[in-house]
């Protein structure tokens, strides 16, 4: 199948260095201490922090830094079929970890000792790229929360199909059975933070589909930071004082 | 509290509402020129040496970046960042209200917004007439008689241990268990710390206790004598008289009371969906500019846009002045 | 997320310190250099399929087995992987028994995506029918003994079972060409898996401020390091996965330099697993070779030197029924001689060390005496040339239906004695030989339906 036409657009149109569509909400969840909603084009995730707040299991309490949870939830109805386990299954306990560890680099911990720090994430339409929204939502939500970190982390995807590079793989390009590489980053400091591939790729073209994920994070930091800084300033002005 | 986007506001209202925030754009730019930061952002300095770097911030290579979305604010050579979302900072002295949910051996836990629970000690409230006795181990087994789980108490901090936790205490009459009225949480950067936490709002006969965690209480106007001795002779006196009368206290609250509480209630929430400062004044003012509605429409559109309105107004007067 | 902490053991800050201020020196605690790995032993059972990998201090362990299964409806003509852990709280006191925790979780899904994703191993050859009759290929790691790195180790472990396993071939046959017929391996020697290529895993941990890298960290410095990631390379220079679960925030140079790095540490594993599969290989059919010699001998006399040794076996472990056991034996041992003539070649070559001198081809035994054998059964004293004997019976198909107990019985002590005299590196009883061959049930549960 012709995942590339010979003029160089892509199966939606786009071509091959271009990301999808990127929109932002701050303040979807109103009972939660910060949360967010995010869309990458048809994939469409909600986050929501709790904390920090009082750590419910006593015996897991860190005495020097904050516990951080997390859980990634697909909704029945996010994808085609009807899922049967929303959570618990292999593939969301594993990017439930992969997102806790990814929040945990940017968070500053030791900050806010013997507290709890909860990150729900919930899929609710997966067009490929779900963890890359995931993480981006739940940076906006950590944000929204007024929880100090480092830096914040974007992440974003890209693949390879019909020799070239391809930034921001949507679920049939991902299906494809090519290549997949999510990239997670740290936007001042540009260092790598979350690095997951599977399929196989010869080093160099490995190297080159990387960067281009890194691009396509550096392009999500961007856009993630004047949706931050518009929120901010619209606080503070019916804040006033 | 609701979201301003999710109100369904028709043509006219929408173009009452943007004209508000324009004006408010336009006062607060005025006023202030402060620069607004996100996560990860350089803070501009003059210089670097003799900073103090405060809260918000970290050094990054150098330079000074803001940890959290919020105000810069600098005070002679202290640099922070100010957030607008974050939880409850405590300091001694701030009164406070929280909901007890754990009755623990000689101290209850009190849920505050704050990122660990706060300990009212048995020791650290008055248990009614005796204060000048001495504990014993009845009080600690009647624990329960005073406190239970759920309850609302208004306390003031004695001081933040080592770890972290607060620790409150009750001493006096005013502080005790809140019964008869609402609690509503609003996020904590809305009330700011002021003289007088406590306020008796006469014309509506309801008391407003403002906690500077953010939870506040609205309800039915209790009396109470600040005087112990006072109330000791009083109370036996009334306890001599009336042995069995126990019942009558559970008075009834007059709708009236109930109404005016809802009002107040409801002010609250509209002015925390739009983000406004919340004092007695604004609320008094908000009360009485929803006379004019129903009490369930005062979370519709038009009552948004009237208060927004008004709060212009409040802001430009005060500018005047 | 679910880990008792009350379990765990936490590192001083001493500790702590110290590994940070060695490595800032090139040194590791346990005298390694950053980039070397720890000793790595591979070691395979009785069974085809199984095998047993140590890396340091960590123990793990591989099971491969296989299954006729219906495929997947998007997939008719391919066969299925899948792999299971199993986090023995043997291993780590911080592991809980049951349900598989996050870490168990990840490490599955790493194994399982550098062997399905980069097509390590060829799916389309295990398909029987299309669209009906699949292979389905399982894979089981149990962690023994964590001493760091279980990803490596745990990789090397399935890559190691995959290898050596052979599934039963099976045929479409019967009366009208749609009956499947899966031969023992009696019958029919059983086909390996088609591996195209090794996808082996290396794991890099980053620790301190300057990140520093170490390959293969041992528990104490996975106690320490900031962040981890785990590249699957194999030797054609291509990228099978990596995993990079958030931690530390590392620069892609440094990652780049990393992958170069592992693909010659890979190279290194490769030729390590590939000899250690040779060798296995070897002597597996150096075994064969022995079956086929003696596939001469008269039947009658096999039969009853193969009685003898039955009861002085049976006397040796279960003296009540000792009587039916030997009769149930004969029976066994005659239809044995019906349907599977290799079988009883086998049983043939074990007599005829009994009656002859020292077997000649077997540089590790030694000769020993009839009679003092018999003897020594009747004081319980196990010895070598018992061998091939037991393994006779190990290879011998469960499709004896009325007699599985026994044969399970006779299999049991067959491993342990089996293993003593191996052609391998050390002589001691390793691990598999304890635990009762799963596969076993398995299989016998698979061929009563």
């Amino acid at each position: 199948m012709e995942f590339v036409s010979p003029e160089g657009l892509r199966l939606d149109g786009r071509r091959p260095m271009e990301m999808r569509q990127l929109r932002a909400k701050i303040g979807a969840v109103d009972k939660a201490h910060g949360s967010a909603y995010f869309e990458m084009g048809n994939t469409k995730v909600i986050a929501a922090v709790y904390g920090p707040r009082e750590v419910q299991n006593r015996s897991q309490q860190l005495n020097d830094q904050a516990l951080v949870r997390c859980e990634y939830t697909m909704a029945n109805f996010s994808t085609g079929d009807r899922r049967r386990k929303p959570k618990g299954d292999r593939r969301s306990t594993e990017i439930s970890l992969v997102i806790r560890q990814t929040m945990e680099a940017c968070i500053m911990t030791h900050l806010m000792p013997r507290s709890q720090i909860d990150i729900f994430v919930q899929v609710l339409q997966a067009d490929g790229g779900t963890r890359s929204a995931c993480i981006n939502a739940a940076t906006l939500a950590l944000a929204d929360a007024g929880i100090p970190m480092h830096d914040l982390v974007t992440s974003c995807s890209a693949g390879y199909l019909n020799s070239t590079p391809l930034l921001d793989l949507n679920y049939v390009e991902d299906s494809a059975g090519g290549p997949d590489v999510t990239v997670g980053i740290l936007p001042k400091s540009t260092k790598v933070t979350l690095l997951q591939m599977d399929s196989k790729l010869p080093m160099d073209i490995f190297e080159n589909v990387m960067q281009l994920a890194t691009e396509g994070c550096k392009a999500v930091a961007n856009y993630i930071r004047e949706v931050l800084l518009e929120k901010t300033k619209e606080r503070q002005k019916f804040h006033g004082v | 509290m609701r979201d301003i986007e999710s109100l369904r506001l028709n043509q006219t209202q929408k173009l009452r509402f943007e004209k508000a925030l324009e004006q408010l754009d336009f006062l607060s730019a005025a006023a202030n020129s402060n620069a607004c930061v996100a996560v990860a952002d350089t803070i501009l300095v003059d210089h670097q040496d003799g900073l103090l770097k405060g809260h918000g911030t970290t050094d990054f290579d150098g330079e000074l970046v803001a940890t959290v979305c919020g105000v810069v604010e600098r005070v002679n050579k202290l640099v922070y960042v100010r957030t607008l979302r974050a939880r409850y900072k405590p300091e001694t002295g701030d009164i406070i209200v929280g909901r007890v949910i754990e009755v623990a051996p000689k101290r209850w836990r009190l849920e505050i917004n704050f990122t660990q629970d706060a300990v009212l000690m048995l020791s650290s409230i008055t248990t009614g007439e005796d204060i000048q006795r001495r504990q014993t181990a009845d009080d600690e087994l009647n624990m329960r008689s005073i406190f239970v789980e759920n309850d609302v108490v208004c306390a003031e901090v004695r001081g933040v241990q080592h770890d972290g936790s607060l620790h409150l205490q009750a001493r006096s009459q005013k502080y005790g268990k809140l019964e008869r009225g609402q609690l509503l949480t609003v996020p904590p950067y809305l009330v700011k710390r002021r003289k007088q936490h406590y306020h008796y709002l006469e014309q509506l006969g309801i008391d407003l206790i403002l906690g500077c965690n953010g939870f506040i209480w609205v309800g039915e106007h209790i009396d109470t004598k600040d005087d112990m001795v006072e109330d000791q002779v009083a109370k036996s006196e009334q306890q001599n008289e009336n042995p069995g009368d126990n019942f009558s206290k559970e008075t009834y609250t007059s709708v009236e009371i109930r109404q005016n509480i809802c009002r107040a209630a409801n002010a609250v929430r509209v002015l925390c969906a739009l983000g406004f400062n919340i004092t007695a004044d604004v609320i008094i003012e908000t009360v009485k500019l929803s006379n004019s509605v129903d009490i369930h429409e005062m979370l519709g559109p038009e009552f948004y846009v009237l208060v927004a309105e008004s709060e212009v107004e409040r802001r430009r007067s005060s500018k005047r002045i | 997320m679910e880990q008792r902490l009350s379990n765990t053991w936490r590192m001083t800050i001493n500790e702590k310190k110290f590994i940070k201020t060695s490595l800032l020196a090139d040194l590791r605690v346990d005298g390694r250099r950053p980039f070397d790995y720890r000793r790595l032993i591979i070691k395979f059972g009785s069974e085809d399929g199984s095998s047993e990998v140590q890396l340091g201090q960590t123990h793990v362990m591989g099971v491969v087995t296989s299954q006729l299964v219906q495929p997947y409806r998007d997939r008719p003509n391919e066969g299925t992987l899948s792999i299971y852990t199993e986090f023995s709280p043997m291993a780590d006191p911080s592991f809980e028994a049951g349900r598989p925790g996050e870490s168990a979780v990840e490490l599955g899904r790493i194994i399982d995506r550098g062997l399905r994703e980069s097509m390590a191993v060829d799916t389309e050859s295990l398909c029987v029918v299309t669209g009906k009759l699949v292979w389905s290929i399982r894979i089981d790691i149990h962690i023994l003994d964590n001493g760091g790195n279980l990803v490596d180790a745990a990789n090397i472990a399935a890559l190691a079972a995959l290898s050596t396993f052979r599934r039963p071939e099976c045929t479409l046959g019967g009366e009208d060409g749609q009956e499947l017929i899966v031969h023992p391996p009696e019958v029919r020697e059983p086909v390996p898996l088609i591996i195209h290529h090794l996808p082996i895993a290396v794991t890099f941990g980053f620790i301190g401020e300057e990140n520093i890298v170490v390959i293969d960290p041992t528990y104490f410095e996975e106690a320490v390091m900031g962040g981890s990631m785990t590249a699957t390379l194999n030797t054609n220079g291509d990228v099978c996965a990596i995993q990079k679960a958030g931690g530390v925030g590392v620069l892609p140079s440094v990652i780049m330099q990393c992958l170069r790095l592992a693909s010659v540490k890979a190279g290194d594993i490769t030729n390590i697993i590939k000899n250690a599969v040779k060798s296995f290989n070897t002597e597996r059919s150096l075994r064969k070779i022995k079956r086929h010699n003696s596939s001469v001998i008269d039947v009658s006399e096999t039969a009853q030197k193969v009685d003898v040794k039955f009861s002085t076996n049976h006397v040796n472990r279960l003296k009540l029924s000792e009587d039916s056991r030997v009769a149930q034996g004969n029976g066994m041992e005659v239809d044995g001689q019906i349907s599977q003539k290799e079988g009883t070649s086998k049983r043939d070559s074990s007599a005829k060390s009994f009656i002859g001198g020292p077997s000649s081809w077997d540089p590790h035994s030694k000769g020993i005496d009839p009679d003092a054998l018999r003897a020594s059964f009747a004081s319980r004293v196990v010895l070598a040339p018992t061998e091939k004997l037991e393994d006779s019976k190990v290879d011998e198909p469960t499709d004896i239906e009325p007699n599985q107990p026994i044969v399970d019985d006779n299999s049991y002590i067959s491993p342990k004695e089996a293993t003593n005299t191996k052609s391998k590196t050390n002589e001691e009883k390793t691990l598999i030989d304890a635990i009762k061959p799963k596969h076993r049930r398995r299989r016998k549960a698979s061929s009563q339906h």
